[in-house]
């Protein structure tokens, strides 16, 4: 309700705001002055002692400082079950033209992404993987690598940087078609790319069959007295002169502590699918722990006759 | 060969393979090669370059059609040299004018045992971590890439020691002597 200018009485009129449609109409002749006026006040209601989920203030996903531009642009996303018609449609095709210079970067965000989901990777070791991985793609030598291995290698340093390593072995198992080498070789690669590019900055340090124990062992299902028993037991083993890598080792040990205890024993077989290590090499790791079985083997966990009941390899 | 400068271990690396290059100055028929010599073989298809080996020294050299040899598997210098030699003269003798020039040694491999196992985890661990690489899971013996002399040294567990990318007999003698009191910290 108020008074302005009607264009077509030519003179001051009452008019008339209609909150439901928008408009302003003139209450003499029925002209409509203005319409689409926009509503400025508040949208959602505020409440102090609730505060839930959907915080209406806040819009998108967090901002990735990694993107060129925070990550604020909009995607077009495929709808769930059918889209047969939709991507080959203008609206697939718009959304892949393919003028934004992040594509390659969030593409390879998604398959770290996916990998690390299939290893059961924290987000803290993910976002360190694109991080490497940003830094690498910044120095544009990259392309002529085997891209799935690049990715994996970024993995793989990332997780090590973080003091849970992975074996390659493992990462090779959700890395669609790298290779063990090809993953060595692309970790090399960027061992040297980024102490180009920060002098001599990378910190990975060795691995210890210690690291991977807790892993292979619940993969396994061991009880927790095993588990102790063969971390000490590696811990110890360190000491000897024994040349095997360490994964072999910490596979070799898997298997004294399992012959040793009473409950169901874990075959060869069985401890080669949770380490990745071959059944021959368990068998030739064991041969070289023997002679130290007694060493090694913490007392609490197995007597003297124990170790000598154990089969002579 | 001049006297072995001293280390105090008394331990020498030996040679184990030597690779050089000559340039024979005079453009190849490779296939006329091939088909005139008994000990070379040529697969076009395969790789551009004649590969003929001779009985002594046992060595082996890739030609190629632009007059360029390679020559590898020499144990010493003066060896490598007779080996390109005699190859060139192979080549005389085939009716192609060669001559012997740039004879450059390229690469020398040599390798050393220091009686004692290394530990090659706190090796790598400490100030000389930014030159070493060790990946058990990858490969079981440390790499070390050294900056004065320009080389790599493959350092393994056993004691065995392999240095390679010398191109002078001195350079890996000052590499292993530079590497011998480092290894002999992390005996284990």
């Amino acid at each position: 309700m108020g008074d302005a200018f009607c264009s077509d009485c030519k003179r001051q009129t009452e008019v008339v705001f209609d909150h439901s449609a928008g408009d302003t109409v003139c209450s003499e002749c029925g002209l409509v002055l203005e319409s689409h006026s926009i509503d400025e006040t508040s949208e959602w209601r505020t409440f102090a002692n609730e505060s839930g989920d959907n915080d209406p203030v806040r819009v998108g996903g967090p901002t990735n400082p990694l993107l060129a531009d925070g990550g604020l642009s909009t995607v077009i996303a495929k709808p769930n079950g059918g889209s047969g018609e939709f991507l080959s449609s203008s609206l697939g095709r718009w959304q892949n033209r393919g003028s934004n210079p992040d594509r390659g970067l969030i593409l390879a965000f998604k398959t770290i992404a996916t990998m690390s989901d299939r290893l059961g990777l924290v987000a803290t070791i993910k976002d360190r993987a694109n991080e490497i991985y940003k830094r690498v793609e910044d120095q544009k030598s990259s392309r002529g690598r085997n891209q799935d291995a690049l990715l994996a290698a970024c993995l793989y340093i990332a997780c090590r940087q973080e003091d849970k390593p992975r074996t390659v072995k493992e990462i090779c198992s959700v890395a669609n078609g790298a290779t063990k080498k090809e993953i060595g070789r692309a970790k090399e690669y960027i061992v040297k790319q980024l102490g180009l590019e920060t002098g001599q900055s990378v910190e990975m340090g060795t691995i210890h069959a210690g690291d991977f124990m807790r892993r292979f062992c619940s993969n396994l299902g061991m009880n927790n007295q095993a588990v102790k028993a063969a971390q000490e037991a590696v811990q110890k083993s360190e000491e000897f002169d024994i040349r095997r890598s360490p994964i072999s080792i910490a596979a070799a040990v898997i298997y004294i502590i399992t012959q040793l205890s009473e409950e169901k024993k874990p075959s060869l077989k069985d401890i080669s699918g949770a380490t990745g290590v071959a059944e021959g090499t368990i068998r030739n790791s064991y041969k070289d722990l023997y002679p130290h079985v007694l060493k090694i083997i913490p007392s609490w966990f197995a007597k003297e006759e124990d170790l000598k009941n154990l089969c002579s390899p | 060969m001049a006297a072995r400068r001293n280390n105090p271990s008394g331990i020498v690396p030996t040679t184990q393979n030597i690779v050089s290059t000559v340039d024979l100055d005079c453009v190849l028929d490779l296939n006329h090669i091939a088909l005139h010599s008994r000990n070379s073989e040529y697969f076009p298809k395969r790789f551009s370059a004649v590969i003929m080996r001779i009985k002594d020294p046992k060595t082996t050299a890739l030609i190629f059609a632009s007059g360029k040899m390679v020559c590898t598997g020499a144990k010493t210098e003066a060896q490598s040299k007779l080996a390109a030699r005699k190859f060139a003269r192979i080549i005389q003798k085939l009716g192609f004018p060669a001559k012997f020039r740039d004879f450059r040694i390229q690469n020398i491999v040599a390798s050393c045992d220091v009686q004692f196992t290394i530990r090659l985890e706190k090796f790598a661990c400490t100030s000389h971590g930014a030159f070493s690489t060790y990946e058990p899971e990858l490969f079981p013996g440390l790499i070390y890439r050294m900056k004065q002399p320009k080389l790599v040294l493959l350092i393994f567990v056993s004691g065995n020691v392999v240095i390679a990318g010398a191109k002078k007999r001195d350079d890996f003698y000052t590499a292993f002597d530079n590497i011998y009191p480092v290894l002999a910290e992390f005996k284990k």
